[in-house]
This record gives C-alpha cells, sequence and structure tokens, in this order.
C-alpha cells in the first residue's frame, strides 16, 4: 500500500513534467506557425495538454470535480476548433496560395517588362 | 432501431416490477429483454438482435485495438532519428451509402494508424483519406475495406 | 485491490503524459499541416483521453468513473469530427502538402 501510493506520487510527478515539456513543445508550434492552419491545429492539442493537466491535478487534490471542469473544457475546445476551421475556409485563400499567386504575377510581370 | 426501444422498454419495466431502481438492476433488465427479444426474433426469421449487438460490440472492440495501434505507430514514427514518411490523399471507393455509415466511417478510419480522413466527394462515392505512408495505395485500400467497411456493413445491414 | 488501483492510475498517469509529450514532439517534427495533424488528432486524443480515465479511476467512485468515461468516449468522437474539419478546410483553400508526398487524388478531383 506504501509502494503503490509512493509509486502513484511519483507518477504524478513525472507526468506534470512531461506534460509541461509537451506543453512548452506544442506553444512553440503556436508562435512558429508558420500558417494558419499549423496554428489551429497546436491550439487544439493545446486544450488536449490542458485537460490532462486538469486530470492529473483533480489527481493530485483528490477533488472529483476537477473532471467536469475537463469536460467543459473539452466541449469549448471542441466548439472553438470548428469555429477556427470554418474561419479558415471564410477567409477563402490561404497565405501559402497567396503567395504562389503573386510569386506568378511578379514573374508574369517580369516577363511583360522584357518584351 | 425499434427493436432497440422495446428492449429498453422491457428494461425500464424490469426495474419497474423489481421494485430497486440500481443501474445494475436495469443492465440486468435490460439482459433478460435482450434474451427474451431473440427468443420471439427466431420464431419471426428476422435477424437476431442478440448476433447484432455482439457485431457492434466487435466493432467497438476492433477500434479501440486499432486505436491503442495507432497511437504506439505514431509514436514510433515520430521518435525515430530520420523520418521516412511518403504522404499522401488518396480516394477510398465507398461501399457503404447511408450518411450515418459514411460518418461513422471516416471517423474510425481517422482514429486508425496513419490515416485521415479529408472530405468526402459531391456524390457520396468516394472517400478522400490522408496516409502518412502511400507507397502501397491499393493495400491501404483494401485494408480499410476488409476492416472497417465489412465490420459496418455486418453491424448494422 | 485499493494498491491495485492505484498502481494502474499511476500507469496510466505515465502512457497518458507520454503520448501528450509524443504528440508534441510529433507536431513540431512533421513536415506539413496534413502530417502534423495525425500526430494532434491520435497520439493527443489517447493521451489527454487516458489521463482523465486515470482520474475517473482514482475517485473510486462509480459515478464518477462513467462521467470519466462518458469524457472520453466525447473526446475520442469528437477528435476526428474537428481534425477532418480543419484538414477538409485547408485542403480547400489551397495549403500545400509536403513536398515528399507521392499522390493527391482529392487535388485531381477538384481540378
Amino acid at each position: 500500500m506504501i509502494f503503490a501510493a509512493s509509486f502513484l506520487n511519483l507518477a504524478i510527478w513525472i507526468g506534470l513534467a512531461l506534460l509541461s515539456l509537451s506543453l512548452l513543445l506544442t506553444g512553440w508550434r503556436v508562435v512558429r506557425g508558420p500558417t494558419l492552419g499549423d496554428r489551429v491545429v497546436a491550439l487544439d492539442m493545446l486544450v488536449g495538454i490542458v485537460l490532462g493537466f486538469i486530470a492529473v491535478i483533480a489527481i493530485k487534490t483528490g477533488f472529483p470535480l476537477y473532471i467536469d471542469i475537463a469536460i467543459a473544457l473539452g466541449l469549448v475546445g471542441f466548439l472553438a476548433t470548428i469555429a477556427f476551421a470554418r474561419f479558415i475556409l471564410a477567409r477563402g485563400a490561404s497565405e501559402e496560395a497567396v503567395r504562389e499567386r503573386q510569386r506568378l504575377e511578379d514573374l508574369h510581370e517580369e516577363r511583360g517588362g522584357q518584351a | 432501431m425499434t427493436a432497440f426501444t422495446i428492449n429498453v422498454i422491457f428494461a425500464v419495466f424490469w426495474v419497474a416490477v423489481s421494485g430497486s431502481a440500481s443501474l445494475l438492476n436495469l443492465m440486468l433488465g435490460f439482459l433478460v429483454g435482450a434474451m427474451s427479444l431473440g427468443l420471439i426474433r427466431e420464431q419471426a426469421n428476422g435477424t437476431s438482435y442478440l448476433r447484432r449487438i455482439g457485431r457492434i460490440l466487435s466493432l467497438i472492440l476492433l477500434f479501440f485495438k486499432e486505436l491503442s495501434l495507432s497511437a504506439w505507430r505514431v509514436a514510433v514514427l515520430v521518435t525515430r532519428p530520420n523520418m521516412q514518411l511518403k504522404p499522401g490523399i488518396f480516394a477510398f471507393p465507398l461501399t457503404v451509402d447511408r450518411d450515418f455509415e459514411i460518418t461513422l466511417l471516416a471517423n474510425l478510419i481517422t482514429l486508425t494508424p496513419g490515416t485521415l480522413s479529408v472530405d468526402v466527394s459531391k456524390d457520396r462515392k468516394r472517400l478522400f483519406v490522408h496516409a502518412l505512408d502511400c507507397s502501397d495505395v491499393e493495400a491501404a485500400k483494401r485494408d480499410i475495406a476488409e476492416g472497417f467497411e465489412r465490420k459496418i456493413l455486418e453491424a448494422f445491414r | 485491490m485499493n494498491a491495485l488501483i492505484t498502481i494502474i492510475t499511476a500507469l496510466l498517469i505515465l502512457s497518458g503524459s507520454a503520448f501528450a509529450l509524443i504528440a508534441a514532439i510529433g507536431l513540431n517534427r512533421l513536415p506539413d499541416l496534413f502530417t502534423r495533424m495525425h500526430a494532434a488528432s491520435k497520439a493527443g486524443t489517447v493521451g489527454s483521453g487516458l489521463l482523465l480515465l486515470a482520474a475517473g479511476l482514482h475517485a473510486d467512485d462509480f459515478a464518477i468513473l462513467v462521467r470519466a468515461v462518458a469524457g472520453f468516449v466525447f473526446f475520442v468522437l469528437t477528435a476526428p469530427i474537428s481534425a477532418h474539419l480543419v484538414a477538409m478546410a485547408a485542403h480547400k483553400v489551397g495549403y500545400k502538402l509536403d513536398s515528399r508526398s507521392v499522390i493527391d487524388e482529392l487535388a485531381e478531383d477538384a481540378s
């Protein structure tokens, strides 16, 4: 019993450390981008990691109420991702597509200037 | 689906008659209802309700197996020092045609190893799947068709 | 019995957070949006799902366990839907696949 309790304690600390590391890595992806789509995926992932944090904190403190908070956060995160997806669609052409078109136009102008 | 409704009603009756409203008792009532329905169904020459439940359960089991396998596969791929990727999007010809079944299949594909459903064609005949390993598209298609799609057809037809 | 549940909880925490870390590494190492989505939607979902299950198991209360399992099922059901929507939107507005990609039948279909 004492072994099990100390093992759980160790697991909680290791789990918190791993989750912190993944939070930092995912945050790095949000900052770096490079496109809106990447940031949306990273933000979705961020919600998942925070959810894991809440679950571990629920175990650590022994308040089962945290589980309801986790479920509510999951719902909000899901809706946010859906909204982001619709935003990507509504905004139209992606950064990459715009850049590609710009490049082609520039090329065309250069050719036109030479002729 | 009507058989399921009748079964739920049976379970509620069981709880009301036996007089203890615990979850365990409700489950027992459901089981007894399913068994009695199974007895009648055999005579009415319909597909056995119990067998269908068994098939749905086997679908759920397959799903969890594939999910854990998929997470493991991604883990191995990501932690390897040099990633060998051949990603791509292929079109999977659908045999299932009901909206509900297409949704289920798309969700199952997304949570299985190396595949992610992207879109359905307008005529609902093809499902576009993004895969991490597109070196053998035909084999990937065969895996889906003989795995999840066959199971879905068995469970809901 | 209690000790067993505690040990299972500890193992669930370890594996869940390991999967979360793997998903985060994948998010940084994979080359394009679509492959990154693989890491986030699978390893990420499994990671947070396992942690939620651990919390439900540790509470030692049937009602809370049922709630945690319901939450787990909810995440497993919604993760592919949001991944699918983002992938569909991204492909429609013209995000490129990585240059290593070998085939794109959806682009052929659209044109």
